[in-house]
């Protein structure tokens, strides 16, 4: 059984199919990438994986359980529980400390444990930077911080849209390495994005036009190395 | 981590949250102001009222029965007099608190040494008395007929005049004895004559000018009418009358037990003259319905001018709020969103706000109800002379509209967040 598959879905938005008859799974412990033009529905896709909106027809297996007809509530506890969100801007609190931000997660999951936090920063290398505001935060650190947050919780998925969208090429790489350090340690990654070079280093490359699945590729040569030469 | 992230929000956000802070004092501290001046005007304004005479006359029966058929005002011309030794029940009543003031009245006819004919008139001063309650009080004419001008001379001293034989003259008499503060007059009753001593010449502007004012001892041995009275002019703190009122006033027998006790148990003028006729033997107690109606028209309007005041700022404060803590969740809808894409149910999310602008509310408020309470005392010394007595029922009272006007005025910005879609605002569409 495939830890994600969706089947035929549809989402509608009056005359727009933003996603027309869409088929897909995702095993466990595998990194697919998510590729296709402005427009193609890779957004509307990624919500609907994060429980963040719901498709106007067709199944959402999540383990094997249909979740495409659960209430807001319902899928605000799933998504609490089996999801970690990476961002384009990153989206951390302002006002709450790197280490706060990752807090927060467990807050809403469970009880937040300061040590635990700390650990998760550790390993995106922020240790040291856990009392820093965002604001004191260069961007590739507050997206680390973003996957501390997002790993912290041991969520079955993560779920990356475009992570690497505001990076220099530097912070990209840095990014992409732990994304690979993820991956070696069993995390089922799906990254949305637009950047071929972030794509091909997935095992799996699926591209998306005008809601269609257009095709998809298999990294033949995924070793779980890093080959990422910009 | 909730009590960090409000803290973080407090501070972080001070600005946005000290003009929530301001605007609900503003409407706490009006709110404030007018409930204590509203609930203490009443008193204020009986006091105002009170300066221009009693409120409540107390007659023998005899005398009110001809009174009303006759419209004579003059008690003493029916042979019916009040005992002189009930007047300290008055005090006594189950309103006993409310009755601010009361004083005696005698009228003897005397002749001067001119041979005209004017009216001696026993009354109380400045009486003291020790109430069987322990309570003291200085009762008569002095606070009672305020208005008088002490012309000459100044105002008769009981304490001080004690057994003397002494008067207060109407000016109009006293320019026409050529009478000044000092000298000495002869005045001859039905049963004793005396040389009277004028302490004070006053000016009431009417009818009283042509007589004298004396103790009542003096007056009852000029007439020989010991422990007699004609009449007693009560000024008692009421209640404006409502149809409660004006159907006891005909027949409080004709109220239920339940209305009578209700009735009974208010400071309508008409049941604390109810409670006048049970001390005192064979009298009818009315109320001076000029004087009480004035008192009710007075207070209701400006108990409703409150009323309105309050009401539409605690309608601005909570607009007020509303555009504020709307403002904020607008400008914080990605880190609201956030919260709920990372696992927060709308409960958490609206928690958190509502925490922080409660207790943003708790500061303002309380600033707000002593600022409130200073508000209330420049009313009070610029309106009535007076401080304002701050009711403890006030501060229950402006607690909970606090909490009400600023529930209302989060109520959009909630609806928001519960409307509030972590994709849209995440990806920024």
């Amino acid at each position: 059984m495939s830890l994600l598959e969706l089947k035929n879905i549809y989402k509608i938005y009056g005359d727009l199919h933003a996603l027309d008859d869409v088929n897909l799974k995702v095993e466990k412990g595998e990194w697919l990438s998510i590729m296709g033009p402005s427009g193609s529905g890779k957004s509307t896709m990624m919500n609907i994986i994060g429980c963040m909106d719901k498709p106007s027809k067709g199944e959402v297996l999540l383990d094997g359980v249909d979740i495409s007809k659960e209430s807001s509530k319902n899928l605000t506890t799933i998504r609490r529980d089996k999801i970690g969100l990476i961002f384009q801007q990153f989206h951390l609190v302002g006002y709450l400390t790197a280490i706060e931000n990752v807090m927060l997660a467990q807050y809403y999951h469970s009880v937040p444990d300061e040590k635990e936090a700390l650990e998760a920063l550790d390993r995106v290398g922020l240790a040291d930077r856990a009392k820093h505001l965002p604001s004191q935060l260069s961007g590739g650190e507050q997206q680390r911080v973003c996957v501390a947050r997002a790993l912290i919780n041991y969520p079955e998925i993560i779920l990356a849209d475009e992570p690497t969208g505001n990076l220099d090429d530097a912070n990209e790489k840095i990014v992409v390495d732990l994304f690979h350090k993820l991956h070696n340690e069993g995390t089922t990654l799906i990254v949305v994005t637009h950047d071929p070079e972030v794509a091909e280093v997935a095992q799996r490359t699926v591209f998306l036009r005008n809601g269609k699945l257009h095709k998809e590729t298999i990294n033949e040569n995924f070793t779980g190395e890093i080959k990422f030469d910009k | 981590m909730f009590f960090r992230m409000i803290f973080g929000t407090l501070v972080r956000q001070w600005k946005k949250m000290l003009m929530i802070a301001f605007t609900i004092a503003l409407g706490s501290s009006l709110a404030t102001a007018m409930l204590s001046v509203m609930l203490d005007v009443g008193d204020k304004v009986n006091q105002e009222l009170k300066t221009y005479g009693a409120n409540i006359t107390v007659m023998p029966k005899e005398s009110s029965v001809l009174s009303s058929l006759y419209e004579v005002e003059d008690g003493g011309t029916s042979g019916a007099y009040l005992r002189e030794d009930e007047l300290g029940k008055i005090k006594t009543i189950f309103w006993a608190f409310n009755i601010v003031d009361y004083a005696p009245f005698i009228n003897a006819k005397v002749t001067l040494d001119d041979g005209s004919e004017t009216s001696a008139v026993g009354t109380w001063f400045n009486h003291h008395m020790e109430l069987p309650t322990g309570e003291m009080l200085d009762a008569g004419v002095t606070s009672m007929r305020s208005w008088w001008e002490v012309t000459d001379g100044k105002w008769l001293d009981e304490q001080i005049t004690g057994s003397r034989n002494v008067a207060m003259v109407g000016t109009a008499l006293a320019q026409r004895l050529g009478l000044k503060s000092g000298d000495t007059f002869h005045v001859a009753g039905a049963a004793s004559d005396m040389q009277l001593e004028v302490i004070g010449i006053f000016d009431a502007g009417g009818e009283e000018d042509d007589r004298i004012f004396m103790p009542v001892d003096t007056a009852q041995t000029l007439g020989g009418l010991d422990g007699k009275i004609d009449s007693i002019e009560v000024s008692a703190i009421t209640t404006p009358e409502n149809e409660l009122a004006i159907k006891a006033a005909k027949d409080p027998k004709s109220l239920t037990i339940s209305q009578y006790e209700t009735w009974y148990c208010t400071a309508y003028a008409s049941s604390i003259c109810y409670q006048i006729q049970e001390v005192i033997t064979d009298s009818v107690a009315a109320p001076v319905r000029q004087v009480a109606d004035s008192e009710g028209a007075i207070l209701e309007k400006t108990e409703l001018l409150m009323m309105l005041i309050t009401i539409l700022s605690l309608i601005g404060a909570a607009l007020g709020i509303c555009n504020l803590v709307t403002a904020s969740v607008m400008e914080r809808s990605a880190e609201m969103g956030l919260m709920k894409a990372i696992g927060a149910q709308n409960a958490s999310v609206s928690g958190l706000v509502l925490t922080e602008i409660l207790l943003t509310a708790a500061v303002g408020g309380s600033v707000g109800f002593f600022a409130g309470w200073g508000f209330a005392q420049i009313i009070g010394q610029t309106v009535f002379g007076s401080a304002i007595t701050m009711r403890p029922v006030v501060i229950p009272i402006v607690a909970v509209l606090v909490l009400l006007v600023t529930l209302a005025g989060c109520i959009p910005a909630i609806r928001m967040l519960l409307r509030l879609r972590p994709a849209e605002v995440l990806h920024g569409k």
